[in-house]
């Protein structure tokens, strides 16, 4: 792609510092100072978040906390036995179940958001942004509600069901914008050549938005992979591995974290601290992952301008 | 060298094009003959882009756009219901103003893209790549790196690789909407030098703002004009000789002598 404006000057830079007399160099300055306190204060929250997570929960790390399952462990057992290991399973067990709905169809609706000119696109957009608005305890609630209605056991696949409807908004916007910036001049390109516009969607549109795609499939798997409300509502808790999630109680990080922090021991306390780390960590693997996919694809734009 | 298709005659019938209310043009009534090169001239906003969408479907992409009239390839109705604007589009190829090859492929992809989009099966694809790259005079410059994207080449260089793209899609008609509007004059020469060698095998019909291209390139030209709130129409069209040395309808004296536009 060629981007017909002109690089940036050097000479913006020194007619910026030019500019600093007078009543506007005297507001500009004060902008500046006060955006920079600002950021300070949310970079110190960041900060003593991270702090108070990592200095109560690196007591209980250690290789068997991740791989261990909890079976035989009760609230007030010594560190040194067992781990979260069930539950990183189970998180990821459920996230992998929400994602495998919420991504093909919140795919579909930025397709249909993106390339359709039906007059119906704007409900369509409403909807999905107030579906971003609805509270994740009420999203448990609708799911239980199901529960009782079909007279059904609580088990992993109705945790999944109450994540999916909060990822979907998510998974949707962000692709739509990826899709957004791909050229309309692409599309045309492969319709000139003869492709059907599903043709032209998977073998033009799609690869060129790939990695705002992926960004979209990340953040939305870091909207769901902490909530703990919809899932206390909809799975019984367990303290061995399950993966069957049609049958019986299945552990997550956040159900984990809640159970072991209101049983109020000191070493389920340290658990709960250390469940919340490697949550943290999890997380924190997804928005790196997806940082260095988006800098890649800038990476590449830049080089194509040229 | 393999051109197995060959170039078509391009007509229309008392085109007539609207978006939504509005009409854009009127009553277009024009004649491409096979293996001749036809420009498309007139001020911005006279219809010739659109009109030259009209010729392979492209038109009605646009939200909200109509159409009165019929193109005839070869005497055959490309608008008939029966026909799909799929295959019309296999048959008549377009270059587009701003070049826009797939980013996401190598050079070598990009050129038989059209194949992999149209779902369409070559025999030998390397000879295909070789013979549309070459066509498009560009073979000597690419052929050591192929595998590389489609980016990493210059604006010229990419605009070269849209044509060789839909040269192997071996169509009947090219449609070329400005295609050296984006580009330097070197770039510019080659691809004209390109539409001439093109001419010998294939109908071109290419929109163009530059009254000497039109000169350099075309045998026929065509001038197109909108007064203000009326649609857009042919005033005149000719030889491309004629139309600039002795144009009948004053409106184009003025225009091909740059008194407006």
């Amino acid at each position: 792609m060629t981007d017909p404006r002109p690089a940036k000057q050097p000479w913006n830079k020194s007619s910026k510092v030019a500019s600093f007399k007078g009543g506007r160099g005297f507001a500009d300055a004060i902008l500046i100072v006060v955006s920079l306190l600002l950021s300070a204060v949310v970079f110190a929250l960041l900060l003593s978040v991270l702090w108070s997570v990592i200095s109560a929960g690196a007591g209980a790390l250690s290789p068997q906390f991740i791989y261990q399952n909890n079976r035989y462990i009760s609230t007030t057992t010594s560190l040194e036995y067992g781990g979260v290991g069930h539950a990183i399973l189970g998180t990821l067990w459920l996230v992998l179940l929400a994602t495998a709905a919420a991504l093909p169809l919140g795919l579909a609706i930025a397709v249909y958001l993106t390339q359709s000119q039906s007059k119906l696109r704007n409900l369509v957009r409403s909807i999905t942004q107030a579906l971003a608005g609805l509270p994740s305890v009420v999203s448990g609630l609708f799911v239980l509600s199901i529960i009782s209605f079909l007279g059904a056991q609580k088990s992993g696949i109705f945790g999944a069901m109450a994540l999916f409807p909060l990822m979907l908004p998510t998974v949707a916007r962000v692709a739509e914008e990826a899709l957004r910036l791909v050229p309309t001049d692409l599309r045309l390109a492969a319709l000139g050549l003869g492709a059907p516009n599903y043709r032209a969607f998977f073998q033009v549109i799609l690869p060129a938005a790939k990695s705002g795609v992926i960004t979209a499939l990340l953040l939305g798997l870091a909207r769901v992979v902490g909530e703990t409300a919809p899932l206390i509502l909809t799975i019984q808790a367990n303290n061995g591995t399950n993966l069957n999630p049609f049958d019986g109680g299945v552990a997550t990080l956040p159900t984990y974290i809640y159970g072991f922090i209101s049983a109020g021991y000191a070493s389920s306390i340290t658990r709960a601290w250390g469940a919340s780390l490697v949550l943290l960590v999890l997380v924190g693997i997804l928005f790196i992952t997806a940082r260095l996919l988006t800098s890649d694809k800038k990476r590449k734009k830049s080089k194509g301008t040229k | 060298m393999t051109n197995s298709s060959v170039a078509a005659e391009l007509r229309s019938e008392d085109v007539s094009v609207w978006f939504g209310e509005r009409q854009v043009l009127k009553d277009v009534n024009l004649t491409f003959r096979a293996n001749r090169v036809t420009a498309l001239i007139g001020p911005s906003g006279c219809g010739k882009s659109t009109f030259l969408r009209t010729l392979n479907r492209m038109h009605e992409l646009i939200p909200g756009a109509g159409l009165a009239g019929s193109i005839l390839l070869d005497g055959k109705d490309i608008y008939d219901p029966s026909v799909n604007p799929v295959d019309v589009r296999m048959e008549i190829g377009m270059v587009f103003q701003k070049p826009n090859p797939f980013p996401t492929m190598s050079i070598r992809d990009n050129v038989l893209s059209g194949l992999k989009l149209s779902g369409m099966k070559a025999d030998n694809k390397d000879e295909l790549l070789e013979t549309s790259l070459q066509r498009a005079s560009m073979w000597n410059e690419v052929k050591d790196r192929l595998g590389e994207p489609a980016t990493a080449l210059s604006g010229g260089q990419q605009q070269r690789l849209c044509i060789a793209r839909s040269l192997a899609m071996n169509p009947k008609v090219l449609l070329m909407d400005e295609p050296c509007s984006a580009l330097d004059p070197g770039s510019t020469r080659r691809i004209e030098a390109t539409i001439e060698e093109l001419s010998e095998s294939m109908t071109i019909v290419i929109v163009t703002h530059n009254m000497q291209q039109a000169q350099r390139v075309s045998h026929e030209t065509a001038f197109f004009l909108a007064d203000e709130n009326t649609p857009g129409g042919v005033v005149e069209f000719g030889s491309t000789e004629q139309v600039f040395d002795q144009p009948i309808d004053p409106r184009t004296n003025d225009y091909v002598n740059g008194h407006f536009g």
